[in-house]
C-alpha cells in the first residue's frame, strides 16, 4: 500500500519532467496536492458538503434509471419515492455489504431536512418547493452522465460495460423491456416500430444513469465516512485522506455494475449482474476520464464555432473538466459547475463557512472561493486514482528493484503529461494564495 | 496426474485461491478442460490486497470470476516456451505482459516457482494478484 517514505528514492536519478517536483512527492507517498493543514481542512469539509447533494444523486439516477424509465413525459423524474429515500445504502448503515460509513443507511438527515424546508426554510409543498428552483440541481448530475455517455470507448478494451451496450444482446434485453414498458400504449409502440433506434440510445443512456448512480452510491459513503473521521481527529495529513480513498476504491473494486429496470413490478435484467461488470473497471475509471478530464466545452467559455476550432475534434483532447476548469467565472451564465457549486453550499460545515468568511469577499463570492476548494479536493481524488493504479499495475513505492522503481516513474510521468497543457490547474493548487 | 484444481487443494498457500475459483463457480471448468496455463497467486499474494478487496469479490462471484479469468490462458505454455513472448492474452480477454529477459515477470508479479506440471496444463506461482487494465 502507499506509504509515506521518509527518504527520497536514491536508486534513480530525479526526473526531468517539468511536474518533477510533484513526482518526486507522489513517489513518497504523496498527493498532488501539498500536504498542509488548510489543504486539509478545506477538502475533507468540501467532501461533505459534496456527498449531501450526492446522497441525493445517486438515489435520483437509480430512481430514473429503474423506476421512470422510457416516461415519454418525465415532469416528476426529479421527485424521487419515498422508497429510494429509504433505499439502504450498500456501503453504510447495519445491512451494509461492506461497511464504510458508520452512520445510516437511508438518506442523510441533512438532505431530508433540505428536500423538506429548502434555503427558504419553510415546509411547503414539494412543487413549489421545485418551480420556486429551491431544490438539490439534478441536472449536474445528469449532465456527468452525459459525459460518459457522449464519451465512447474510454478504457476500451478493460472497459466492456461501453461496448456491451452495443452488442445484439443488448438489443434484445433492451428490446424485451421497451416493449413490457409500453404493452399498454400502442402509439409508443408504433413509434417505436417505426424509430426503434431512437427508443434503443434513450436505453442506454438510462443504463448510464444506472452505472453512475452505482458508482455514487459507493462515493457518498466516503466522503461521509472521511469527514467523520476528520471530526475524530484521525488523518494527520492530505496524504492519510488519499490513502483512505486508495483503499476505499480497492475495497469496492469489485461491486456489479448492471442496469435492472422495474416495470409493472417486474424486474428486466436490461444488463445483468452476470455479465461480470465491475465498479472500477466499468464505472470508476470511465467516469474519472469522462467528468474529471475531459466533459465538454462550457458554453460560457469556448467557440462551438467550428472556423474557430477552439473546441478540438478529437474527444480525447477534450480538456474541460473540473482539473482544468477556470473557477472564477462560477454563478455566471454558460458555467455548468455553478449547479453543484449551488448544491454543496448549502451543506458547508461551519469551519468551512468561517473560512471562506476570512477570505477575499467574504461571504459574496463563496461560490467560487468553495470552487476552487472543490478543484483542489478533486486534484487530492485523482492522485488517489494514480496511486490506485500504480498499486494496482506496477510496483510498490519502496520496492528495491531499480526497474520497477523506473517503470513507476515512467507512469507518473505520463500521468503528468495530462497537466503540461495551459489550462491545467496543477500550478495554481500549489499556492495557498489561489482561491 | 493430477489436475491444475488437485494441485492447488493439495498443496499449501493456495487456501485463497482454491476458495475464490470455487466462489466463481469455475472448478468444474479448471478440472475437466484445458490445457490452461494458469498463473496462480499465493495466500501471501491475496493478503497484500486492501482489506474488503476479497470479500467484495467473494460476494459478486461474476465479478471474481473475471479477475481470476484473467490469470488464465488458453494452451500450455512452460517457461521455456514463453521466453521471447512479450504478451499473452488470458481467457478473460485481455493482454498480460510478460517479461521474461532477468527473471520470470508477469505483468507486476514474479514468477517464484515456474512450470508445475499438472494433467490439464502447468501452473507457475507468483507473489501478487495480476489485474487487467
Amino acid at each position: 500500500m502507499t506509504t509515506t517514505l521518509q527518504t527520497p528514492p536514491t536508486l534513480i536519478p530525479p526526473s526531468r519532467h517539468p511536474h518533477a517536483d510533484i513526482i518526486h512527492r507522489l513517489e513518497a507517498g504523496g498527493s498532488m496536492l501539498p500536504d498542509t493543514p488548510e489543504n486539509l481542512m478545506q477538502i475533507i469539509g468540501i467532501y461533505k458538503a459534496y456527498a449531501v447533494p450526492m446522497d441525493f444523486y445517486w438515489r435520483d439516477l437509480l430512481y430514473i434509471a429503474e423506476q421512470v424509465f422510457l416516461d415519454p413525459f418525465p415532469f416528476f423524474k426529479y421527485f424521487i419515492s419515498q422508497e429510494y429515500l429509504d433505499r439502504p445504502n450498500h456501503y453504510a448503515g447495519d445491512t451494509a455489504d461492506l461497511r464504510i460509513w458508520r452512520g445510516r443507511a437511508s438518506a442523510h438527515p441533512e438532505l431530508l431536512e433540505f428536500m423538506e424546508k429548502g434555503e427558504l426554510k419553510k415546509k411547503l409543498p414539494k412543487l413549489l418547493h421545485h418551480l420556486w428552483h429551491d431544490r438539490v440541481n439534478m441536472e449536474f448530475a445528469e449532465e456527468c452522465m452525459r459525459a460518459m455517455l457522449w464519451h465512447r470507448h474510454m478504457y476500451a478494451p478493460v472497459n466492456q460495460f461501453d461496448a456491451y451496450l452495443d452488442s445484439d444482446e443488448y438489443k434484445q434485453n433492451a428490446d424485451r423491456a421497451i416493449r413490457a414498458y409500453f404493452k399498454k400504449n400502442p402509439v409508443m409502440l408504433g413509434l417505436y416500430k417505426l424509430f426503434p433506434d431512437m427508443f434503443l440510445e434513450k436505453v442506454r443512456e438510462l443504463s448510464y444513469y444506472s452505472n453512475l448512480g452505482l458508482f455514487w452510491e459507493v462515493m457518498a459513503p466516503v466522503f461521509f465516512e472521511m469527514s467523520d473521521i476528520y471530526d475524530e481527529g484521525g488523518f494527520k495529513g492530505v496524504p492519510d485522506a488519499m490513502n483512505f480513498l486508495v483503499n476505499g476504491i480497492f475495497a469496492i473494486a469489485g461491486r456489479p455494475i448492471y442496469h435492472h429496470a422495474y416495470i409493472d413490478g417486474e424486474c428486466y435484467e436490461i444488463i445483468p449482474k452476470s455479465k461480470g461488470f465491475t465498479w472500477l473497471y466499468e464505472a470508476a475509471l470511465p467516469y474519472v476520464e469522462a467528468v474529471f478530464y475531459r466533459t465538454s466545452p462550457f458554453r460560457g467559455t469556448k467557440s462551438y464555432n467550428a472556423q474557430a476550432n477552439q473546441v478540438p475534434a478529437d474527444q480525447k483532447d477534450f480538456h474541460y473538466g473540473i482539473l482544468y476548469a477556470d473557477v472564477f467565472p462560477v454563478g455566471t451564465a454558460g458555467i455548468p459547475p455553478t449547479l453543484l457549486m449551488q448544491d454543496m453550499l448549502h451543506f458547508l460545515p461551519p469551519y468551512l463557512v468561517e473560512y471562506y468568511h476570512q477570505h477575499c469577499r467574504g461571504e459574496d463570492d463563496m461560490l467560487v472561493q468553495l470552487g476552487i476548494t472543490f478543484q483542489r479536493s478533486m486534484y487530492n481524488v485523482t492522485s488517489a486514482v494514480i496511486q490506485a493504479l500504480r498499486t494496482a499495475l506496477l510496483y510498490p513505492l519502496d520496492d528495491p528493484n531499480p526497474k520497477h522503481r523506473m517503470a513507476n516513474r515512467k507512469f507518473f510521468e505520463a500521468q503528468m503529461d495530462r497537466f503540461l497543457r495551459p489550462e491545467a490547474r496543477l500550478r495554481d493548487i500549489q499556492s495557498p494564495d489561489y482561491r | 496426474m493430477p489436475t491444475i484444481v488437485d494441485i492447488a487443494v493439495q498443496t499449501e498457500g493456495f487456501s485463497t485461491l482454491v476458495a475464490a475459483v470455487q466462489a466463481a463457480g469455475l472448478v468444474e471448468v479448471l478440472q475437466s478442460g484445458g490445457p490452461f496455463t494458469v498463473f496462480a497467486p499465493t495466500d501471501d499474494a491475496f493478503a497484500k490486497l486492501p482489506p474488503g478487496t476479497v470479500q467484495t469479490l467473494v460476494q459478486n462471484p461474476p465479478q471474481l470470476g473475471r479477475i481470476l479469468k484473467y490469470h488464465v490462458v488458453s494452451g500450455k505454455y512452460t517457461q521455456a516456451d514463453l521466453k521471447g513472448l512479450k504478451s499473452l492474452t488470458s481467457v478473460e480477454g485481455s493482454v498480460i505482459p510478460l517479461d521474461l529477459s532477468d527473471a520470470f515477470e508477469v505483468k507486476n508479479a514474479t514468477v517464484v516457482m515456474p512450470d508445475v506440471e499438472a494433467d490439464n496444463g502447468v501452473i507457475h506461482v507468483i507473489d501478487n494478484v495480476i489485474l487487467m487494465g
